[in-house]
């Protein structure tokens, strides 16, 4: 299955959509410093103000600008869905594939835990742990990739075992090819589409576990999260702060989610040749 | 073909239960605090301590710990709660009817209106009613179910004020009969909207695609060509058929609804095991906290469990796995 991504990605209008909402959120986390006017964590004597040419959406209970913090957000939110993209798909790989290529009874255990922990509610693991442990940005990252690669892993040992039996491969072994030499050259290439689907979906997955911990008030508080901010800004809903500091807030979040969403989505249909095929028919 | 394999679900019980054994006793710090929450300070004598500490075997090694953790769950002991000061199983069953109404209506609620729409835009494929609403759910999909409750909590009952803000029934109201029914249907309008739409887009999603691959099947084609009617192709032919996947991901649906009840719960301040929770969090409640997540755990493994019996007896092909990503 060779995909060249850019071009499915492009040519899908869901895939253009979500590519240019997260170049968004890319640019704002990246020139977050620049684009803020406050700084975000500096507290002030001016609290709860209406949004006003100062404070363009207003300021927190602690005098805090809320459009600073804002922006800061963004840059917690990406970090959390790059780290636990790229932690649960190595953690699906490395166990997904060495199950299909060891095989035995390595195989049959490892398979036997995917099929339990997929039955556990995983999220509600991860709030009880986290309650414990009360973990900083990059002790979540880790529990929540530990506690989510079941799913990726066993699309992985799929993929794998219908990748070592194709005809290049037994062609390979022909002209004597090791197995070093085969998973190199032909079972890792192969297994990238799937792989990057796995990191967009883990992604997403983060960022929704990480904003919802945070609602919850289970986040660091020296790190400025969106989920957090809407913990803090549903406590005075019944004034009217809430039209510029938990609506935003809550947008800003559905962005992101909804972009990576857009691009998994847009990613599927092309890996999918059913889908594929009639997506090409409906979008074009 | 086979049983389930029970092996299976009794190693994700196992693990739950290890892990709720383990988790307190691991951290640093006093693992008596860690297991009976931190309002058992405010009451702690030498005495209480001591009684305590051979109550659950702490000066034991782990092994016979665990054996007194687990004759304790098996007489369905859950743990004391220093801050309601009465039994967690107690406090957690006064909660469980709400959240089970809550959770109930909106898997029933959410499936019937995946399948429905499903059906109808798979059918409709390429036309615009199908692409605006894929379009509307793929956005809806964006929206983390808390903030969906939260939208609508201001927008129905902050800023229209047309339904009640929180609670599951009028305090103090000594309604009775149907209007008491009512007042708590009143109640129950927005959390169950606000988790049904959370969970919509992922079923539609399922079934829309479930029925298009159906309607490619030849024996659409033979339905159409005896001259059945449009209705009788579309529900009874290819949308019966297509309707196993989203029987088969009921279990792991289940779990999601859980999981998305506690959070708006919290937001409607509605009397669940959800609220309850998250009330034991902010107190450091440990025991109310674990009593409430294995009962769910043990509620959703069961969930899929039975889903998986059944689906066997009504489809005797290979049971395949499928919601991969539905956590």
């Amino acid at each position: 299955m060779h995909i060249n991504y850019w071009n499915e990605l492009t040519r899908n209008n869901f895939g253009k959509l979500g590519l240019a909402m997260l170049c968004l959120v890319l640019f704002i986390a990246l020139f977050a410093p620049f684009l803020a006017s406050y700084d975000p964590d500096e507290p002030s004597h001016s609290i709860l103000m209406s949004p006003s040419f100062e404070h363009w959406l207003g300021t927190n209970d602690i005098g805090q600008d809320i459009w600073s913090r804002l922006l800061c957000g963004a840059k917690n939110t990406l970090l959390v869905a790059l780290g636990v993209g790229v932690f649960t798909t190595l953690l699906s790989t490395v166990i997904g594939a060495s199950a299909a290529l060891v095989g035995g009874l390595y195989d049959r255990i490892l398979m036997r835990l995917i099929d339990a922990l997929i039955v556990i509610p995983a999220f509600i693991v991860i709030i009880l742990v986290a309650a414990y442990v009360l973990p900083n940005v990059w002790t979540l990252i880790f529990l929540i990739s530990v506690l989510t690669w079941q799913g990726g892993a066993r699309l992985v040992r799929a993929q794998t075992l219908s990748l070592k039996e194709r005809m290049s491969v037994y062609a390979a072994r022909t002209f004597g090819a090791n197995k070093r030499y085969i998973i190199i050259r032909h079972i890792i290439p192969n297994l990238s589409p799937i792989l990057f689907a796995i990191f967009v979906h883990s992604a997403t997955r983060g960022v929704f576990m990480e904003a919802g911990l945070a609602f919850l008030g289970i986040a660091d508080i020296s790190t400025v999260s969106w989920g957090l901010m809407m913990h803090h800004a549903l406590r005075f809903y019944y004034l009217d702060v809430w039209k510029w500091w938990l609506i935003p807030t809550g947008l800003a979040l559905s962005v992101t989610i909804m972009a990576l969403v857009f691009i998994g989505h847009a990613l599927e249909t092309a890996m999918d040749p059913r889908l594929w095929e009639m997506e090409q028919e409906d979008w074009q | 073909m086979k049983l389930p394999e029970i092996g299976t679900y009794a190693i994700s019980f196992l693990i739950i239960l290890v892990l709720i054994f383990l988790l307190p006793r691991m951290m640093p710090g006093d693992p008596l605090t860690a297991i009976c929450g931190e309002e058992v300070l405010v009451e702690m004598t030498p005495e209480l301590k001591a009684e305590l500490m051979h109550r659950f075997a702490l000066d034991e090694p782990l092994w016979s710990q665990f054996f007194v953790y687990l004759t304790g769950i098996m007489h369905g002991d859950f743990g004391y709660s220093y801050y309601y000061n009465a039994p967690v199983l107690e406090i957690i069953l006064e909660a469980l009817p709400w959240t089970l109404l809550l959770v109930g209506t909106s898997l029933v609620l959410s499936t019937v209106l995946s399948i429905f729409i499903g059906i109808e835009s798979g059918w409709r494929r390429g036309k615009v009613s199908d692409k605006s609403l894929l379009t509307t759910t793929m956005i809806l999909n964006g929206f983390p179910n808390f903030f969906i409750g939260i939208i609508l909590l201001l927008l129905f009952a902050v800023y229209l004020d047309c339904l009640p803000l929180q609670g599951a029934k009028t305090p103090y109201s000594d309604l009775t009969g149907i209007h008491s029914m009512f007042d708590i249907a009143r109640h129950l309008v927005l959390p169950l909207i606000a988790l049904t739409l959370a969970q919509i887009p992922g079923s539609y999603l399922l079934m829309r695609n479930t029925m298009i691959t159906t309607l490619k099947e030849p024996f659409v084609r033979t339905a159409k060509a005896k001259g059945l009617s449009e209705v009788a192709v579309r529900y009874k032919h290819a949308g019966r058929n297509a309707l196993l996947p989203i029987v088969t991901t009921t279990g792991v649906r289940v779990g999601i609804i859980f999981t998305g009840a506690l959070f708006i719960e919290i937001i409607f301040s509605y009397p669940g095991v959800g609220l309850l929770s998250y009330n034991a969090l902010l107190m450091r409640d440990y025991p109310i906290l674990q009593g409430v997540f294995f009962l769910v755990a043990v509620f959703v493994i069961l969930a899929n469990f039975i889903v998986d019996l059944l689906y066997r007896k009504i489809d005797p092909r290979i049971g395949v796995n499928n919601a991969e990503y539905a956590h």
